[in-house]
């Protein structure tokens, strides 16, 4: 059994980050130690690092939630995990689209630029970006 | 009228009430051109259509639902398109 503080030495989580994790319901400790300390089990290591693998993955917290409840139900299938994993990535493949779309708006504004040696007021980044209407995003080609 | 069902095989969900919803497209729908579509093999289009769970229904191009509708909800959605077209 490990107290909270052996528990985050050992997985590389913060004291504070273990407890929203209890607070969030994604670990429980095992037990109390006679003096009231709350103790974790070697069941907590593993969710703490499941968690954080899935965290590289770009899983949410309340996804992991999801994922960790799919691990322990005997008629769930690894089909199911599966597919979470594929719409993860289309989200991801979404946002790095969005991403992209950013980064050529981005370039134009830097091209538009040229002479950097002007008075900021004479800015064309600034102006490019007070002319952009808030409702229509600056357009790429 | 197209209609796309984007699915991943081994997704659960995305059988459920599959072939219902099928013969309810083909009884409402005379030109029904379906297509069952494997996400992984049509990553672009998916993201084009903004495609981000599964299963998802494309009605002629549209993303009109983000997970396995009833077979009446199906109809439903069907039934209006289908009015707006004539």
């Amino acid at each position: 059994m490990f107290t909270i503080g052996k528990l985050a030495g050992l997985t590389g989580v913060s004291n504070d980050t273990l407890r929203y994790y209890e607070q969030e319901d994604l670990i429980r400790p095992a037990d109390k130690s006679p003096a009231g300390y709350r103790l974790y089990d070697q069941e907590s290591a593993r969710r703490i690092h499941f968690i954080k693998h899935a965290q590289a993955c770009g899983f949410t917290l309340a996804e992991i939630r999801e994922l960790l409840m799919l691990r322990g139900l005997d008629q769930a299938c690894c089909g199911d995990v599966r597919t979470r994993a594929i719409e993860k990535k289309l989200q991801i493949e979404q946002k790095i689209r969005a991403m992209r779309a950013m980064s050529r708006a981005l370039d134009h504004l830097i091209e538009d630029c040229a002479d950097e040696t002007k008075p900021v007021k004479e800015c064309a980044i600034i102006a490019a970006l007070e002319r952009a209407n808030l409702s229509a995003p600056i357009q790429s080609p | 009228m197209k209609i796309e069902l984007f699915y991943t095989p081994g997704c659960s969900a995305c059988l459920a009430r599959h072939d219902e919803l099928r013969a309810a497209a083909k009884a409402v729908v005379r030109d029904l051109d379906w297509h069952d579509v494997d996400v992984l093999e049509n990553m672009e289009r998916a993201v084009d259509l903004g495609v981000a769970t599964l299963p998802s229904i494309v009605i002629d191009g549209e993303l009109t639902f983000t997970s396995m509708p009833t077979v009446t909800q199906f109809r439903n959605a069907l039934v209006q398109r289908d009015r707006g077209r004539s």
